[in-house]
């Protein structure tokens, strides 16, 4: 924000010195408006997108957190449940291999009546054996025959005899099902030794379990032993009993899946047991509230954006337009003082030349005089003939510098104005009675349009005349022969207008913003001194007035020059 | 010019610039006028003293008198005298102001000299009807 006052500020000036320097530039003008529609733009669209990239962010956080939350309690929860499992089945066993039972169940057929009895209500029940304290299978009831099979090597029996109870990893065994053992230990008190009672439970029991919980809570939900083996088929992951290739820690974790979705994985250790369960979800569970959220953000950033690009371009066009309008009125009205200052001086420089050239004049035009006088009275002498014809050239060409010093000194007239009530159409007729002449003789028809109830103004008699007299020579000047004047006059605008138009050959457009200049001429040498049009300007602005000029070549001039009623606004100058 | 015959009409000029007064003295005199000069302003007010010129051409730009002065001093001490004014500025404005400080006419340089003597006759002529007029107003 810091930069923008500086930039304005470096922009700003260049256009106004550029408008001083006569020439609006377009192109700094729509520079500006640019900048200062992107500024707006910047400073109204900046807090929403801050907002709106604020609540984006927030909202996708809270998002993953609640999911998150839901996803540890769901973690949670499958751990409790699969643990609850186990502990039923494992209460069964422990049930059944209560301390006492050892010779019970290794004598007659009471271990398959008992297996009998637990199969009727648990149908995963594969097998049951009782192993003594050196690891020797003494009575075995299932599909195989395993009595007096030596465990004693093995490193669960170890296990058993040192925790008490034992559960195996999933494993195929013998059988080539899918299976897991529950073994507890229990210290006889009768024969003072330690026996085992080893269950095998057909792993279908969890799978199935798993499937249940999985249902309602994720995407896929299994079991891993601690060598990472796959305990329950998985979706994605594989069956079971092969190795999980996807790395999965323990705890929650954010990873891509094989598809490129963002998933979730979460891993707990089922409590003693070899396994730990493996939720994966698919991350936003709460999806459609998130594109739902997205879209409405959207929408309100966009709508945002269009009001304002309407109300920001409509501002700064009105704007650019203001200020442009402001700068071209005060360029006009530079350059209209510029011209009247130009003048001026160009006039006062006329007027003091013009007076210093009147004094010498005078005299060089009374010494011809004097010179003519002296030879008419002087009897014949040589070359008297030629030295009467150098003179009478003299008296011509000081006739013609006469002419010129005398406009030349209308610039110097500091006049003041003498005002009196007239009406303009008056004027005009007597100024058209003087050119009544030079109009026949040159076949020039006048056309006068004259308002009949044109108010009286305040104003000065003798300069209007020369006015018109002015603007209308010049016409007939610009016509020649054959052509057509017409002189208007209407009230505009509480100001009296005269228009006076001619169809003469009109004024190129490269020379018609300098027709009012001084000694700015388009007639041959010696037939204009360039002053008549700019003496008519000064004098019409000393009457408050105004002049101005239209011309199309071929087609003619036409000047109007405006009156104030009230004489309040003469320039005293 | 060869019939000029003229009365003596006592013509002052007073005009700094010696020349041109010089010459239309000169040329005045040659057409049988009784012209002198003063070269400015009190000059020109102490010749009308000692000698009242039946009338005087007056240049309005001198260096000590203007002639504005010189008109304003007339006024009050020699009200009959007619004047023309004799102007560099080539504005018909000076000569009006002229005009309004009692000048009979006036015209402006350079100067045709037939014309400055017709108006000189005609001022001549006026004054003494002027002063007839005066005379019989005194009367009445």
């Amino acid at each position: 924000m810091n930069a923008l006052p500086g930039f304005l500020h470096k922009i700003l000036p260049d256009t106004f010195k550029d408008s001083i320097n006569f020439g609006l530039h377009r192109r700094s003008y729509s520079q500006f408006r640019l900048l200062l529609f992107l500024v707006m733009i910047a400073i109204a669209m900046g807090p929403v997108i801050m907002t709106a990239g604020l609540g984006y962010y927030n909202y996708k956080d809270l998002l993953q957190k609640e999911e998150r939350g839901q996803l540890e309690a769901r973690l949670t929860g499958s751990s409790h449940a699969i643990e609850a499992l186990i502990d039923s089945l494992k209460s069964v066993v422990v049930f059944v291999a209560r301390k006492n039972r050892y010779v019970e169940l290794t004598t007659g057929k009471n271990l398959e009546e008992l297996f009998a009895r637990i199969k009727r209500q648990y149908e995963y029940f594969a097998d049951l054996g009782v192993i003594n304290q050196s690891g020797i299978q003494q009575t075995y009831w299932g599909p195989y025959d395993l009595e007096g099979t030596d465990y004693s090597k093995e490193e669960w029996f170890k296990e058993v005899i040192d925790k008490g109870v034992y559960i195996s990893h999933v494993y195929t065994g013998y059988r080539h099902v899918p299976h897991f053992a529950i073994a507890v230990a229990n210290h006889d008190p009768t024969t003072k030794k330690t026996w085992v009672l080893r269950a095998t439970i057909d792993a279908v029991t969890l799978q199935n379990f798993v499937n249940t919980i999985k249902t309602n809570a994720s995407d896929d939900l299994f079991l891993v032993d601690d060598a990472g083996y796959l305990q329950t088929s998985s979706e994605n992951y594989g069956q079971n009993l092969t190795q999980l290739v996807a790395d999965i820690k323990p705890g929650l974790q954010q990873g891509v899946s094989k598809e490129g979705e963002n998933i979730f994985y979460a891993k707990g250790k089922i409590k003693n047991t070899p396994w730990s369960v493996i939720l994966v979800e698919k991350r936003y569970v709460h999806h459609q509230d998130w594109v739902t959220f997205r879209s409405r953000l959207l929408i309100i950033v966009i709508a945002c954006l269009v009001i304002n690009l309407l109300v920001v371009y409509g501002l700064v066009t009105m704007l650019t337009n203001l200020i442009r309008k402001a700068d071209e009125m005060q360029l006009t009205m530079l350059q209209e003082a510029e011209h009247t200052d130009k003048l001026a001086s160009i006039g006062r420089l006329a007027a003091g030349v013009g007076h210093e050239i009147n004094n010498p004049l005078a005299i060089i035009n009374q010494k011809t005089g004097l010179a003519e006088d002296l030879i008419l009275i002087s009897p014949d002498f040589e070359h008297k003939k030629a030295i009467e014809g150098c003179l009478k050239v003299i008296d011509q060409s000081v006739e013609r510098c006469k002419a010129i010093t005398h406009r030349l000194l209308g610039f110097a007239r500091r006049a003041d104005v003498h005002d009196e009530v007239l009406q303009v159409n008056d004027v005009i007729k007597e100024v058209m009675q003087f050119l009544e002449n030079s109009l026949m003789h040159s076949r020039i028809r006048l056309e006068l349009q004259l308002q009949e109830d044109l108010p009286l103004i305040t104003s000065d008699h003798l300069q209007l005349q020369q006015i018109f007299l002015n603007i209308i020579n010049n016409a007939i000047d610009a016509i020649g022969k054959d052509g057509l004047v017409n002189i208007m006059t209407h009230l505009v605008a509480g100001e009296v207008r005269v228009v006076i138009q001619d169809n003469g050959s009109g004024i190129d457009s490269e020379i018609l913003p300098h027709i009012f200049e001084p000694f700015f001429t388009t007639k041959e040498t010696g037939k204009g001194t360039g002053l008549g049009l700019s003496i008519t300007y000064g004098l019409v602005k000393k009457l408050g007035g105004d002049i101005t000029v239209r011309s199309h070549v071929g087609q003619g001039t036409a000047f109007t020059i405006t009156l104030p009623i009230h004489s309040e606004e003469h320039d005293n100058n | 010019m060869t019939t000029i015959e003229r009365n003596n009409l006592k013509v002052l000029i007073a005009d700094d610039e010696v020349e041109f007064a010089s010459t239309i003295v000169t040329r005045l005199n040659l057409r049988k006028f009784a012209a002198t000069m003063a070269n400015s302003g009190k000059e020109a007010l102490a010749a009308i003293e000692q000698d009242p010129p039946d009338v005087l051409l007056l240049d309005l730009k001198m260096p000590d008198l203007d002639g504005l002065e010189v008109l304003a001093s007339l006024k009050e001490n020699h009200p009959g005298l007619a004047v023309i004014i004799l102007t560099g500025h080539g504005s018909f404005e000076a000569g009006r102001q002229g005009m309004e400080l009692g000048a009979f006419d006036y015209i402006m340089k350079p100067v045709d000299l037939n014309l400055l003597i017709s108006k000189i006759e005609d001022a001549f002529q006026s004054k003494g009807k002027q002063s007839e007029k005066t005379d019989g107003k005194s009367a009445v």
